[in-house]
């Protein structure tokens, strides 16, 4: 519950004996994980941002909660390229990092393992409080090209957040046995965040720390631990699971983000594993702010502390926040997602906008003309591609890639690169979609 | 369209069958013989990402019985390169 401001909120406050997290098969407790913030708090050194590179969510949330109670900001980024790491550092003074693999950074670098050594069991700390407006974390948003824009994550809004999706997942103390998450999305993106570092604060639920990314490291955490076991996952993860073909242990339910999950894979996926499927509808800036079931009902249900207003949302402890998706109003308090307002792609959780690819595939040298296409099933379609039609005399689809790479993500390198005489523009030189989608056609029929 | 590009070391058959492999489950622009056998596959090298390691995944899987792992090191020695991907599945293979 998020309170006026100058209130404080706990880091937790569950029994020092629940299980907090999974890790190995061995469960930790939150009286052990408190001990352990304390210890590593106590050696971060005194600087205002902590850059959290860690993949074990253990150390990731050691790494968060450390630093949140030295009133230090957690800057949520997952890249660990060099050259990202000296942007970040370049944008956010005197950080420092928390990481748990190599890092190539001048800055200063604390492995959360070898500063906290286990405390021993029934030591414990008390749970610090932290003011509900401070800035906990900041997480970013990919742009195509310049600086990923900043989003400020008041620790109120994180705990608001965080007991709306216990309420509404029935993942409170109240609601049953307590329940174990694994999540296939990293700690740092901002679904895995909330998920899987938040929600074991903030409700009855333990993380399970090791990374799981194929899906035999999903079948295999999953086994680990009891029930009731909950999936976090994205619709790409959920296909690859399904076309694996091993049937997972009994789950409680399986939540899906980053992208609208197709009404024929939830049902599969419910008729194969026997439990609900459940979507988050989500974005860096908000949050989780609604859910559904996908097979039931095509609106979402806004969290608790999240109302709908022309343009965005309001969000409890956060305000009012524009979106890029138009949302209408429905019955019964839910909303239908009517589309993007822009002209940005979403491709496995990541957002460029269709007009700034174009500008980047026109600057490249020996480019005549040349644009960017979303294909039609980009929303329904885990493993969409954009792919690029261009007019280049003399270069080869090779050469135009080599010279996009680096300048935009990796995912939205065109695929195919269709090379063409002429782009089929009308009288306008404008570029009508259904003539690109005829020219795409005879490309893949190639 | 076709490219004249000399092929710098001559694929061995094994690494030819799992070039192929990656060339039609990825739908790659890129002909199998290609494919470096010695550059990274992911980042620099052939630009694979994170939504072709899983769709690579399933097609070793499919193919080979191989089951790929995040603790295996993931991106870094297995996918380091072709040769060393051609070796992991000849090492595990089940059929």
């Amino acid at each position: 519950m998020t309170g006026p401001e100058g209130c404080r909120l706990p880091l937790t406050a569950r029994p020092a004996s629940d299980v907090l997290c999974w890790r190995g098969g061995r469960a930790i407790t939150v009286g052990r994980f408190l001990a352990e913030v304390a210890a590593l708090a106590a050696r971060l050194p005194d600087r205002p941002y902590a850059i959290n590179l860690c993949t074990d969510r253990y150390r990731a949330l050691l790494g968060f909660t450390a630093a949140l109670s030295r009133g230090q900001v957690t800057l949520l980024c997952a890249d660990r390229a060099p050259q990202r790491l000296r942007a970040l550092a370049a944008r956010f003074p005197h950080a420092h990092v928390v990481a748990d693999g190599p890092v190539d950074t001048a800055l200063p670098v604390l492995r959360p393992d070898s500063a906290s050594p286990p405390a021993a069991e029934g030591e414990t700390a008390p749970a610090p409080l932290i003011p509900a407006e401070q800035v906990a974390a900041i997480a970013f948003t990919s742009g195509s090209t310049g600086e990923p824009a900043a989003h400020a994550k008041p620790w109120g809004a994180l705990v608001s957040g965080a007991e709306a999706a216990a309420e509404r997942f029935a993942l409170r103390a109240s609601d049953g046995p307590p329940a174990a998450v694994v999540a296939t999305v990293p700690p740092q993106h901002m679904y895995g965040f909330e998920t899987t570092l938040m929600l074991p604060l903030h409700s009855a639920a333990a993380q399970v720390a090791g990374e799981t990314f194929y899906p035999s490291d999903v079948a295999e955490a999953l086994a680990a631990v009891p029930a009731r076991r909950v999936l976090v996952t994205t619709p790409l993860q959920l296909r690859a699971l399904l076309a694996a073909g091993t049937a997972p242990p009994p789950l409680a339910a399986i939540i899906s983000a980053t992208a609208p999950l197709s009404p024929a894979l939830a049902e599969a996926v419910e008729r194969a594993w026997d439990a609900p499927v459940l979507e988050i509808y989500g974005a860096t800036e908000a949050g989780s702010m609604a859910s559904r079931r996908t097979v039931d009902d095509p609106d979402w249900l806004p969290y608790r502390g999240v109302s709908l207003h022309p343009g965005g949302v309001t969000v409890a402890g956060l305000g009012p926040v524009p979106l890029a998706d138009a949302l209408e109003p429905t019955a019964a308090g839910r909303f239908r997602l009517l589309g993007r307002e822009s002209d940005v792609v979403k491709l496995g959780g990541r957002r460029a906008s269709l007009a700034e690819l174009n500008r980047l595939l026109l600057a490249v040298d020996g480019v005549e003309d040349g644009v960017f296409l979303a294909p039609d099933d980009l929303e329904s379609n885990p493993a969409a591609r954009l792919s690029a039609f261009v007019v280049a005399p003399g270069r080869t689809a090779e050469d135009i890639l080599s010279a996009l790479r680096g300048r935009t993500e990796a995912i939205f390198l065109p695929r195919p690169v269709v090379l063409v005489p002429a782009l089929p523009r009308d009288g306008l030189g404008k570029l009508p979609r259904r003539a690109l989608l005829e020219l795409r056609r005879a490309a893949v029929a190639r | 369209m076709s490219t004249d590009i000399e092929t710098p070391t001559a694929l061995l058959p094994g690494e030819m069958e799992v070039a192929s492999l990656i060339v039609s489950a990825l739908s790659l622009e890129t002909r199998p013989e290609d494919i470096p056998p010695d550059e990274p596959l992911f980042g620099a090298g052939l630009g694979l990402d994170s939504i072709d390691a899983l769709e690579l995944a399933l097609a070793i899987s499919k193919a080979y019985g191989v089951q790929l792992r995040s603790d295996d090191e993931r991106n870094h020695r297995i996918f380091s390169s072709l040769r060393t991907l051609t070796a992991h599945i000849e090492k595990h293979r089940a059929r």
